[in-house]
């Protein structure tokens, strides 16, 4: 009996230093990039907008955790995409182009500012979705050529 | 005996809830990406030419005129509408006199012969679509109105397209 009382004690702790992390419900925290922006077609000189409701081109990122647990979303977001030749176009982000959903729903949102961290609630089965859209500002004399950047979101489970 | 195994179980419940409120962190990422188009490109191919015009007598060159008519020629992104806009000068001038003009017309295609080409009003501008090459020409033409007493001499004015995607 003393035996089995001991490996109960073992085996949390060692859980603890392996990861994924599990949460106070045993779920590990996940985020998945489901959707990138895509700014599509965009003409030298004329701003292309990509609002976070855009069921096509809005960016999505899924997150799965611990059940009703609140969470803190941060972006790392890029000024610029890079085309032909390290050509760069500028990019901005407004303060409302994230938005979050509990229900995962892209038409329920809660707007936030992308540019500041943001604290939100997961929903009672873990899950919630992150949504992004933004701006490209090509230049009147932009190059004419593929562009891409990298925009990452880090979730945080608060205590 | 019972007792202790009570305790033991106590414990293990804190060191796991202990370990269950540190901060979990996970990131992601996504790609943005955009495709810039061929930037719109104009020159002014042709003047617009009265040639010779005589005090009191209308002279018109019509934008089918393709030795007089003034031509513009575009190019940028294949087959992508275009917005076309125009600065038109009211009179042509030589020095301190003037010339009025009281008309003007246009049309565009996408080939240099004119072949298929659609009459617009340059006053209002038009939104046609450039080639499968990405290619377009503006004709413009106009007419002048000299007076009886019109004043001899060379007279010019600047006629401006702007387009825009």
């Amino acid at each position: 009996m003393k035996l089995l009382a001991w490996l109960v004690i073992g085996a949390p702790l060692l859980g603890a230093s392996a990861p994924p992390i599990l949460g106070a419900q045993g779920k590990p925290l996940t985020v998945t990039g489901v959707r990138g922006v895509t700014f599509g077609a965009v003409f030298p000189g004329v701003p292309r907008v990509i609002s976070r409701t855009d069921p096509a081109n809005s960016g999505q990122f899924d997150i799965k955790g611990p059940n009703r647990s609140r969470v803190l979303l941060s972006f790392v977001l890029p000024l610029t995409m890079t085309g032909p030749a390290g050509a760069q176009l500028p990019l901005s982000f407004g303060s409302s182009d994230a938005g979050y959903s509990q229900s995962q729903a892209i038409g329920s949102q809660i707007g936030f500012d992308p540019k500041q961290p943001f604290t939100a609630a997961l929903a009672n089965n873990g899950r919630g979705s992150v949504f992004v859209g933004g701006t490209a500002n090509p230049t009147a004399n932009q190059r004419a050529g593929a562009y891409t950047a990298t925009i990452t979101l880090t979730v945080t489970v608060l205590p | 005996m019972r007792n202790s195994k009570l305790s033991l179980a106590v414990l293990a419940l804190v060191v796991f809830g202990a370990s269950a409120v540190q901060a979990q962190t996970n990131s992601a990422s996504i790609t943005a990406t955009a495709s810039v188009q061929t930037p719109i490109n104009v020159i002014g191919f042709q003047a617009l030419n009265f040639n010779n015009v005589f005090p009191g007598v209308n002279k018109p060159v019509a934008a089918t005129d393709l030795t007089n008519a003034g031509r513009f020629d575009v190019t940028g992104q294949v087959s992508t509408p275009v917005t076309l806009s125009f600065t038109l000068p009211a009179t042509l001038s030589s020095g301190a006199n003037t010339m009025p003009i009281d008309t003007y017309t246009g049309v565009h295609a996408l080939n240099s012969a004119q072949t298929g080409g659609v009459a617009f009003n340059p006053v209002t501008g038009a939104n046609p679509t450039l080639s499968g090459t990405g290619g377009l020409f503006v004709w413009i033409g106009a007419r002048v109105v000299p007076a009886t007493n019109q004043a001899q001499g060379v007279y010019t004015a600047s006629v401006t397209m702007t387009v825009v995607y």
